[in-house]
């Protein structure tokens, strides 16, 4: 077999990408240097009745960066259908085009329904107004979408800890020397030092961020709300000690907590448990608060929905805490049905431990505004209790921001899997996580480029898409 | 160095036929469209509307400062003879805050808080002309010592934040004028302020005006405000200048059927809430893209004819006769505009009923450690509320008067449960509660004193249906045995406040002010409530609004026998609607009394003041001119003895010095008439009426 270029029989595409690429490059440093030059435009046309802005040079210059803009993405969407259709004979990109069909498909019935009922879905349809938050979240959702199919086993083309002969280290198209029926016959972005296929490695990892990072935020969420309000709704003594606890977390340096959460020693004692019992409890007591706080003057129906939401919880709750044979080992081995590794409940309680201290000053800062509003007056002169008004009355108002940074902080907490991951610390080593895949191509960076820069790439358009969305939440929750 | 323009005869401002748009990405938003005015030299012209009508529009336009998606569609804005949208951006620096100031709402907003006073007037001569920066300084302290601050020097050296509301916003007058303008623009300048500061900022526009030659554009909602300062006025309308002319002409001889509705929708001191009440401009103002075709104000004008009103563009029109008269209605002609009003269903006043509430020697202070970070040293004791005493009783309306700081809102707190008191008692049907805090006491005592706010737009949770928030006070009070039962309860509710039921299904956002106000009004009559504390429940809404939710409010309280304590620092309304009125300073109830016994003399020195300032606006009102001088005192840091003898202007009328030494007991004048003061009864019975009807 032959190795793989880039772009196979559509090389000859090639040239025109990067015309239109070099286009759009100066297209916008033209814009930019324009719209600095250039003085604010007062005057209007009138022309037929109705009025429009008028165009001088800048509007042009706009123009010009969108039709570069818009050539350059049709290309791009030219490269992927020819891909699709041809596969491997359009190269490399072509046989990954082809490979993540089923996300292609995913993403484009995801946004044409999306768009087609945008109206009636809030927040998220609005999203669909902003450029810039819809490329974000294409960005996201691909990944995501990658992540879960790459999960069931769709998209990788090969076992990701298969190790074949000949291939380590080797470039991107290499086939594969002796290979058996079935296979796929080309290491698409090449081999790593293990000689184990980089693409399908880095789809595996998608998973792995996929799956911890947003969860890990969800729980930061929890505890930085649920300290985050009564501290900025009582204030006082309770104001100042949480905040100087908080305060206390982010000053300790971060890597050097990781690196005592997982050393043998300290894992002995059961700390990382212990920090995960209190830490997961959050998420019961947010919910109990909640549930209470809003039937508290209907006690079967309170009953009934704490019985329906908190049981399974703490089931869930109680499962993931214990483990047999450790320093947390109260339920019978029969029960404990959920066995999370050590290694992955550290990454968690430390992402939490780190990330909710800012979450916490978000919420109380946002609380101490929202309290003063008279809807609050309202609700404490009708005797509401204070985690009524708390949960009910303050919080949904502060959920603009709180979205907005959530996902900022999916992004950090991706970012911080990878250097957990970077530096070996956490999950287990053959884990084809992107931070560890980085981590091991550092070693032979400087002969052999290929397999770092795959996951590197990953992890950069996966944080730069959450910073688009967020941006685009943050303009569209603005407009009312 | 720069130069004024050069000098023109005519009009100093000329707007002709001026449309504004502003453009989303939706659609083209007009909100100024056809609009002339002229301002002659030294000339006061007044615009007056209601929210969202475009005056403020208007004033950005002459600015040439619509941000980025506002344009000027049509016609011209003439400064001098020059037109401002051919104007280059260096031309124009050059003539705004030299040749046009403008004046903003919030004074805070429009000075820099870290920068001394001084710096920020000294700025202006520097920047516009050149001068250097002793000439700039002492025309700083001159134009200060203008406004009539006190010890200019001191303010000069001040930061911002030092200054009171007040005092800062005659530091932007002074701003304004440090150039000279040619022309001011005062866009809603003491809205922010409290009604007494008020008057004396007014006072101080006028005279400067006066002295300066200075020509004024004043941009307000309250017209009793424009009769006070200006020589002509433009009302305004969704838009367009619906009517324009000298202030007499179209105060005494309106034109136009929105002017006459306006008129009629505020409290006049010939109105009465039985006799004569408020009549209420009805439906709402349409937003700027749903205006109907034709006359914008014909959906809700008394005298629209379909097929005539509602038919293509309507333009001003001259009113024969008149100085510069205009107005936009077909049918003025038609219109007999001396026609009374036609008066609703009279109302019988009711009976005031047994004394449900009774306050007796109420104190509440409150602790400040004067070091806040360490909570060591002396501390403060702030007096919010001295010795109140007084009763409702059932069915009574009660007005609570007083401006920011006289302790209004810490009663209601106490009232409410949300504070205890410090000394003193509340009886609620004789049983103590102000020790009681709200989560201690019964559902029965909380539901039956309830309260409804102040900002509309603040009152309703904005994330909340408004069902769902009514439904809530339904559980919290206990009523309703079942969901089902509840909803059919709110569902009556939002019928009492005359809200389609449709609305409960609404969020809050898509009401306007007035709707969300009595949604906040059905809330706070869900538990039955008996005792129910109005905190300024219109203030915040616009003139038409106002008077249909008062009269809500009123029509509520007389079916359900409701007491009424109506907190205003609006003695318009106060007069319109109460029974009995308690004028409060400094935490001190200064004056009590029915409503006639305080709004005639003998008045407390401190009602007598009030009541000048207050703005009316009505021609053949007559007022006596008193202007308090400088600020209301500090809670914290009250003056010894009475507490309003450093601003009284009786003070001198006292022997031996006793307003200095002592705080004057409670009198009699009359029954159920207490006042607070030293003056004696001759000098009291000496007081002539503030507000008199010149006879016709």
């Amino acid at each position: 077999m032959d190795p793989l270029s880039w772009t196979g029989n559509i090389a000859f595409l090639d040239p025109l990408l990067f015309f239109a690429l070099g286009l759009l490059a100066l297209s916008v440093l033209v814009w930019i240097v324009l719209s600095a030059v250039l003085p604010e435009n007062r005057a209007i046309n009138v022309t037929g009745g109705s009025a429009s802005l008028s165009s001088g040079p800048l509007v042009l210059a706009a123009l010009a960066v969108k039709a570069a803009f818009l050539a350059t993405s049709a290309l791009v969407a030219v490269y992927l259908l020819l891909g699709i259709v041809m596969g491997t004979g359009a190269g490399i990109i072509g046989a990954m085009a082809q490979r993540l069909l089923p996300v292609w498909i995913a993403l484009v019935l995801l946004f044409t329904l999306s768009i087609l009922f945008k109206r009636k879905l809030g927040l998220y349809g609005k999203l669909f107004d902003s450029p810039i938050g819809m490329i974000g979240f294409a960005l996201v959702m691909f990944w995501v979408f990658t992540g879960f199919f790459g999960a069931v086993d769709m998209i990788i083309t090969h076992d990701p800890l298969a190790q074949l002969s000949g291939l380590k280290n080797k470039v991107p198209g290499t086939p594969l020397r002796s290979p058996e029926d079935g296979d796929f016959l080309w290491y698409l972005l090449g081999g790593d030092n293990l000689a184990r296929d980089v693409f399908s490695r880095m789809v595996k990892g998608a998973w792995e961020v996929v799956k911890i990072a947003p969860l890990a935020t969800v729980f930061a969420f929890m505890v930085g709300i649920t300290l985050g309000l009564p501290a900025g709704y009582f204030g006082g003594k309770l104001d100042t000690f949480l905040s100087f606890l908080a305060n206390l977390i982010l000053a300790f340096p971060v890597i050097l907590l990781f690196y005592l959460l997982v050393t043998p020693e300290i894992v002995q004692t059961g700390l990382p448990q212990f920090m995960a019992v209190v830490l997961f409890a959050f998420p019961l007591i947010f919910f109990f608060v909640l549930i209470n706080a809003r039937y508290r003057t209907q006690p079967q129906k309170n009953y009934l929905w704490l019985a329906v939401v908190l049981l399974p919880m703490l089931a869930l709750y109680l499962m993931v805490v214990n483990a047999p044979g450790s320093k947390v080992d109260i339920l019978p081995t029969a029960l404990d049905r959920i066995d999370i590794p050590g290694g992955i409940l550290v990454v968690f309680v430390s992402v939490v431990f780190v990330n909710s201290p800012t979450v916490f000053r978000i919420v109380r800062g946002l609380t101490m505004d929202i309290k003063t509003r008279d809807y609050v007056a309202a609700a404490q002169t009708r005797g509401e209790r204070p985690w009524y008004i708390m949960l009910w009355e303050v919080l949904p108002n502060a959920r603009g921001p709180l979205i907005v940074d959530f996902c900022l902080r999916i992004g950090y907490t991706t970012i911080l899997l990878g250097t957990l991951g970077f530096f070996g610390l956490g999950l287990p080593p053959e884990s084809p996580d992107w931070g560890s895949t980085i981590n091991e191509g550092r070693k032979l960076l400087a002969i052999y480029l290929h397999p770092a820069l795959p996951p590197a790439f990953a992890l950069l358009s996966m944080v730069l898409g959450l910073n688009l969305l967020a941006d685009g939440l943050r303009e569209e929750s603005l407009k009312d | 160095m720069m130069n004024k323009l050069s000098q023109h005869d005519g009009p100093v401002l000329e707007i002709d036929k001026l449309s504004i748009s502003f453009f989303t990405r939706l659609r083209e938003i007009p909100a100024v469209m056809d609009f002339s005015v002229s301002v002659q030299p030294g000339e006061a012209v007044g615009l007056v509307g209601e929210s969202g009508c475009g005056k403020s529009t208007v004033a950005l336009g002459v600015m040439q400062d619509l941000g980025k998606n506002g344009r000027i569609v049509g016609g011209s804005i003439k400064f001098k003879g020059r037109d401002l949208a051919q104007m280059s951006p260096e031309e124009l620096r050059d003539v705004r805050g030299n040749e046009i100031a403008m004046i903003y709402q919030e004074p805070m907003a429009s000075l820099n808080p870290a920068m001394k006073i001084g710096r920020q007037l000294m700025e202006v001569p520097m920047i516009h002309e050149g001068v250097s920066e002793k000439v700039a300084y002492a025309r700083a302290l001159e134009v200060v010592t203008d406004v009539r601050l006190p010890d200019p020097e001191r303010m000069l050296n001040s930061y911002p934040h030092q200054l009171s509301g007040g005092q800062q916003q005659r530091i932007v007058i002074a701003m304004a004028l440090m150039s000279k303008p040619s022309l001011l623009i005062l866009d809603e300048p003491t809205t922010a302020l409290d009604v007494t500061v008020e008057a004396a900022v007014v006072e101080l526009v006028r005279d400067l005006g006066k002295k300066y030659g200075t020509s004024m554009l004043f941009i307000s909602h309250n017209l009793g405000l424009i009769l006070e300062t200006c020589d002509r006025l433009c009302v305004m309308y969704s838009g367009e200048a619906v009517e324009r002319g000298s202030i007499a002409d179209v105060f005494d001889e309106m034109q136009h059927p929105y002017t006459q509705a306006l008129f009629r929708s505020i409290p006049l001191p010939g109105a009465d809430k039985n006799a004569h009440p408020l009549v209420a401009i009805p439906g709402n103002f349409p937003l700027p893209h749903e205006r109907p075709t034709g006359c914008n104000f014909g959906p809700r004008c008394d005298y629209f004819q379909s097929g005539r009103c509602d038919q293509g563009q309507i333009d001003m029109e001259d009113v024969a006769g008149n100085d510069r008269h205009a107005t936009r209605c077909l049918r003025y002609k038609e219109i007999d505009w001396a026609a009374p009003i036609v008066v609703g269903e009279q109302k019988e006043k009711t009976k005031p009923g047994e004394v449900v509430l009774k306050i007796d020697n109420l104190k509440k202070y409150y602790e400040v450690a004067a070091n806040a970070l360490f909570g060591g040293g002396t501390k403060k004791v702030v007096k919010a509320n001295e010795t109140l005493s007084f009763e409702a009783r059932e069915s009574e309306t009660l007005a609570i008067v007083g401006e920011s700081g006289c302790g209004k809102s810490t009663f209601a707190k106490v009232l409410m449960g949300l504070e205890t008191a410090t000394e003193g008692e509340i009886l609620l049907d004789g049983q103590n509660i102000e020790q009681t805090a709200i989560e201690a006491r019964d559902t029965r005592t909380v539901s039956d004193v309830q309260m409804v706010f102040q900002n509309p737009f603040d009152t309703l949770n904005p994330s909340m249906t408004v069902g769902r928030q009514i439904i809530r006070a339904l559980e919290i009070f206990d009523i309703g045995d079942s969901d089902q039962d509840r909803k059919q309860r709110m569902l009556e509710l939002l019928d009492l406040v005359k809200l389609p039921r449709a609305f409960a299904d609404r969020m809050p956002r898509q009401l306007s002010g007035g709707q969300k106000q009595r949604v906040g009004i059905a809330r706070a009559f869900s538990g039955g409530a008996r005792i129910v504390v109005a905190d300024e429940p219109v203030s915040a809404l616009d003139v038409s609004v106002q008077a249909a939710v008062t009269d809500l409010l009123m029509e509520i309280q007389r079916s359900e026998k409701t007491t009424l304590l109506f907190i205003s620092h609006d003695l318009s309304i106060v007069r319109y609607l109460s029974d009995r009125v308690m004028v409060m300073y400094l935490g001190h109830v200064v004056e009590l009394g029915d409503t006639d016994q305080v709004f005639s003399p003998p008045y407390h020195p401190y009602t007598e003041a009030l009541l000048s300032a207050v703005p009316i606006a009505d021609t053949s009102i007559e007022k006596e001119h008193i202007v308090l001088e400088g600020d209301i005192p500090s809670a914290m840091d009250p003056p010894s003895g009475c507490p309003f003898q450093t601003r009284c202007r009786w003070k001198s009328e006292v022997p031996g010095g006793l307003c200095d030494r002592e705080v004057p007991p409670t009198r009699s004048l009359e029954p159920g008439h207490q006042i607070k003061c030293h003056l004696s009864d001759e000098t009291l019975q000496r007081m002539q009426p503030v507000i008199k009807v010149a006879a016709e």
